[in-house]
């Protein structure tokens, strides 16, 4: 799942035919004066200039301005650009025809397992939640697509008529081109408007969702996918990040601020038992972590010590299933040395560590693991034979 | 009885070395039920026609690699199922060419990082054949006391651990690969282990779902009970509590759902698995799959550590109602053992192996290369320089200050003489004619021998002799050597002489004799062997290597190390003039005809063969 910001969405957009309006991207607000030169529209229109980054509530921030002439449209990006909100920082801004309209639509298309279901209202906007029963859907079996007229079927059956109908079916089915070209997960277009007088269409606002595995497969992809935990990702987040995309196997991490019992786990599906189990227990996590697929040791011991740092921590749960290809030795080796190297600096004060795991060259690894007490860390270990998120429990209870 | 795998499974698998460490894992299966090779063939068009040497046991089995799954099924009809593990740029076009295969009814791909689009038309072609498509994402499929598909069940150690030589009677489905061991383990501990077990990927749409695999274990006398582990995101754990509670099932279902803690995680913090996503208003959600399956009579503990007791229970009820009768345990001591390695054995310490080489002077066994001891970046930490390496490699001493300016120097001195010289112009033709560095250095170096600068080692061996033998009888030491060697190597030059001495030799031993307090009988006793010699005749003078064959072995460095050298020292003006030839892009060179005496008979018509 990866979600793109509105500029790469747009692109993709204008590729396949769907009507966009006229739009820039900037990260300098000069170069907005620049291209009021070369192009009438932002001249001429009103405008509206929005934060280009994943920030989740950009309207409250004043990251949406409505309704400028250019003059306006540069102070705009002059306020937004630079601007600190959390621990991200607006970089850019993009600068949109605001498009005097009629009417709204909405118009998304989403994958499913037999392949995807496209849906049409013409009560689009703000308030589609409230209308969510005037929505009508149309299932696309996988490697198939609708005739232009089972769209304009389903266009009128949403209650379009006319002309209208048809050009919505027609809007629709380069949706359901992109979608399926582009390997999209999702395509959400709220709204889509019209200007009657002249019969112009223009998506104005869309959330879309590409399958990143398959970015093998699209040369022009230039974007990254934008954080999917509803912020920006944090520096730490980013480092794991950026060492998970160099390695064979994987290391991630999510912090969850106020958080005291933090996870170094291994494996996708047990991470998420051991913070259920937390949860379970009336506790509360201070990240989601895990290591997977045999990573190299190093990488897990930057996971340990990017864990160790996590403010305010009293538990830290070192858990795990037991691994099948995943060398306990090995990647305990890591998480140890991440340990001495955090208590060298001064962290780790009365924090207690939970240890639970299993396979290959489990005993070396546990082993390891135990000796850690003679160093003098406040450290529990327990082999397979401790059910797997009762260590969650000790911890909790000790 | 099982599912998907059993005693006649014959498989093949596509991908490289990740399959390839499948197959090894699998081969141990192998030989702890006593089975024949389940890995058939490898498909990886990059290694068409190599052999991957697979031990089942103490046995050794050569299984080739094939360039095309045609060409592999072509001479092992035997195959019926297909393990991918080839990256997923090309995942998609190998499950779909195993899928069209008649005899391979079952596909599991454990490769990572598919794209939902192809997984998804996977899963449709499959269904529309009638196949299993399993995956992508699986660790595999292991059946115990039949067949093992994948890295599923990890190392030996735990095939063991978790009774995977007899079947038992629990199946097991998960998402999760990890999990799918530790549930496995958990049967094990806590009942009688498995039937088999499956894992079908974390990925948002996987190939097969839970409802199918529910059925096969229904249908399955031998399994009594199923524990499923699911997690939230998708609907295949509420179709499973659907397909559970709409009839009177014969399996007993116990299950774990993953995600719950993300009901209580700030809004839209998502994380696990790709397909561990919640849908719009809570769709998929872990708390509406664990109500579901409850509902429909599944038994779902509050937390994973919960399914221990859980499994127990289902296990002491099964048997209290006869349903499983409880089989005496097997004495593990009956069980094969793995044949350790040589290198296990040794460890310990029973079986001795003769070894095929001795070394004295290095080690890299560490985390860093040592020299006779001594670690590399502590002698460079502590101001020691090449010649000290070279000391320590060569002759196992560290020198002193006074005899590593002396080598320093000999090498400074011998690194080049020009491009005229033998192997300098060795370097240089192969560098014109397109050779890599190590090749055309190589070529210079075959240069170095009794009349290019390999005479360092002879000269310093008979000098050392003249010293020895005859202290003080220059005159004898001449007559030996002229009866039993020629002429003395070490003495004489083609363009130098008395009047036109060697700069290079005039330079180490001035330096030598006056600016070291280095002892130097061989170097002395030479000087002495030079003053007769140009008596006799001016050019005959002490060469270069001369000189530094007696001074080192002065310094103790033993007599057939010393052309050694020249060949370093050599090796740096070399390297050079490969370098400086392409840094020119010089062309390709030939000797003028001019330059060639051609003394060969008149063109003349070759005769008729008789």
């Amino acid at each position: 799942m990866a979600k793109i910001l509105e500029g790469p969405a747009m692109k993709l957009f204008n590729k396949w035919g769907i009507p966009v309006p006229n739009y820039v991207v900037i990260m300098d607000p000069d170069r907005l004066a620049q291209l009021g030169e070369a192009n009438k529209w932002l001249r001429e229109s009103k405008l509206v200039v929005k934060a280009h980054e994943a920030i989740g509530g950009r309207f409250k921030l004043g990251l949406v301005k409505l309704g400028l002439n250019l003059d306006e449209a540069f102070a705009a990006a002059k306020e937004m650009i630079g601007r600190e909100i959390g621990t991200s920082v607006v970089r850019q801004v993009i600068v949109a025809e605001m498009l005097d309209h009629d009417e709204e639509y909405y118009l998304s298309i989403a994958g499913n397992r037999d392949g995807s279901e496209l849906l049409l209202s013409n009560k689009g906007g703000v308030d589609i939640e409230e209308n969510w029963d005037t929505v009508k859907r149309l299932f696309i079996p996988l490697d198939e697509t609708p005739t232009i007229e089972r769209i304009t079927e389903s266009a009128l059956e949403a209650g379009f008529t006319g002309e209208i109908a048809e050009r919505v079916a027609k809007i629709a089915s380069r949706l359901i081109l992109c979608f399926d070209n582009e390997d999209a997960q999702s395509i959400e277009i709220n709204p889509l408007v019209i200007r009657k007088s002249d019969m112009r269409f223009a998506a104005l606002d869309a959330v879309m969702n590409v399958d990143w595995d398959a970015r093998f497969r699209h040369a022009d992809w230039d974007f990254k996918p934008v954080s999917e935990i509803g912020r920006p990702f944090t520096e730490a987040e980013q480092q794991i990040m950026d060492i998970d995309a160099r390695i064979k196997g994987s290391v991630k991490l999510v912090e969850v601020p106020g958080g005291d019992i933090a996870l170094l786990t291994a494996g996708g599906g047990a991470s998420v038992f051991y913070s259920d189990a937390v949860v379970a227990r009336g506790g509360s996590i201070a990240n989601y972590a895990e290591y997977s697929g045999d990573p190299p040791d190093w990488a897990v011991e930057a996971l340990t010590e990017t864990i160790c740092r996590l403010p305010n921590i009293r538990h830290i749960i070192v858990g795990g299933a037991i691994a099948n290809f995943t060398d306990v030795k090995a990647t305990f080796n890591g998480i140890i040395n991440g340990f001495r190297e955090s208590k060298s600096k001064g962290y780790l004060e009365n924090v207690k560590i939970w240890v639970r795991r299993g396979g290959p060259n489990e005993n070396q690894g546990l082993a390891a693991m135990k000796k850690l007490q003679e160093e003098g860390f406040d450290i529990h270990v327990y082999d397979r034979s401790m059910p797997m998120t009762d260590i969650v429990d000790l911890a909790l209870n000790s | 009885m099982s599912i998907l795998a059993n005693k006649d499974t014959r498989a093949v698998i596509i991908g490289g070395v990740a399959g390839l460490n499948a197959a090894k894992r699998m081969a141990q299966f192998d030989f702890l039920v006593n089975r024949p090779l389940t890995v058939q063939a490898f498909v990886y068009p990059p290694e068409e026609g190599q052999q991957k040497e697979i031990y089942r046991g103490g046995e050794l089995n050569n299984v080739t690699v094939y360039g095309s799954l045609e060409n592999a099924l072509a001479e092992n009809p035997q195959i019926n199922t297909a393990l991918i593990y080839i990256g997923a740029s090309r995942a998609y076009q190998s499950a779909k060419e195993a899928l069209d295969v008649k005899g391979i009814k079952l596909v599991t791909m454990i490769t990572e990082g598919v794209p939902e689009k192809d997984a998804k038309a996977l899963r449709k072609y499959a269904l529309e054949q009638g196949k299993i498509f399993n995956g992508p994402s699986s660790i595999g499929i292991m059946t115990a006391g039949e067949c093992r598909l994948g890295v599923i069940g990890g190392e030996f150690k735990n095939l063991k651990l978790c009774n995977l030589y007899r079947p038992g009677s629990f199946g097991v489905v998960t998402k999760s690969g990890g999990l799918s061991n530790e549930a496995m383990w958990l049967c094990a501990q806590n009942g009688d282990g498995i039937t088999s077990a499956v894992a079908i990927g974390g990925d948002a749409y996987p190939g097969t779902d839970f409802v199918t695999y529910l059925q096969m274990f229904e249908n399955d006398p031998e399994t009594k009970a199923v524990v499923v582990i699911g997690e939230v995101g998708g609907t295949l754990e509420e179709e499973a509590a659907e397909w559970y509670g709409r009839e009177k099932r014969r399996i007993k279902l116990i299950a774990s759902i993953g995600g719950t803690c993300q009901d209580v995680l700030p809004q839209g913090m998502k994380f696990g698995h790709a397909g561990a996503k919640e849908g719009k208003k809570g769709l998929g959600s872990a708390r509406s799959k664990i109500n579901a399956l409850r509902e429909a009579g599944a038994l779902v503990p509050d937390t994973f550590g919960g399914l221990s007791k859980a499994i127990k229970q289902v296990y002491l009820e099964l048997q209290a109602s006869g349903v499983i009768k409880p089989e005496p345990e097997l004495d593990e001591k009956l069980l094969p053992v793995l044949p350790p390695s040589v290198q296990e054995v040794m460890k310990q310490g029973e079986v001795i192996v003769e070894p095929l080489i001795r070394t004295t002077i290095s080690d890299d066994r560490g985390e860093e290369p040592r020299y006779v001891g001594y670690a590399a970046s502590e002698l460079c930490e502590k101001g020691y320089g090449i010649e000290d390496v070279i000391g320590l490699l060569w002759n196992k001493k560290l020198p002193s200050k006074a005899e590593s300016e002396i080598i320093k120097r000999i090498i400074m001195i011998s690194a080049d003489h020009g491009p005229a010289v033998s192997g300098a112009f060795g370097s240089i033709i192969a560098a014109c004619a397109g050779i890599d560095l190590p090749q055309a250095v190589s070529a210079g170096m075959t240069m170095i021998g009794p009349r290019f600068g390999g005479a360092v080692t002879n000269a310093g061996k008979y000098f050392k002799y003249g010293v020895k033998e005859y202290p003080n009888d220059i005159p004898g030491f001449l007559n030996w050597m002229k009866e039993n060697v020629g002429p003395v190597p070490g003495i004489g030059h083609r363009v130098k002489s008395l009047k036109n001495p060697d700069k290079r030799v005039k330079y180490l031993v001035e330096y030598v004799t006056n600016q070291t307090t280095q002892h130097t009988p061989c170097l002395n006793y030479a000087l002495e062997v030079e003053k007769v010699t140009t008596a006799k005749k001016d050019n005959l003078i002490l060469n270069v290597d001369g000189t530094i064959g007696c001074i080192l072995v002065d310094l103790d460095f033993p007599e057939y190390s010393l052309n050694g050298f020249f060949v370093l020292a050599r090796t740096i003006g070399m390297i050079g003039h490969w370098i400086d030839q392409n840094n020119q892009n010089a062309r390709l060179i030939r000797l003028y005809d001019y330059l060639i005496n051609y003394a060969v008979k008149e063109e003349r018509e070759v005769p008729e063969k008789k």
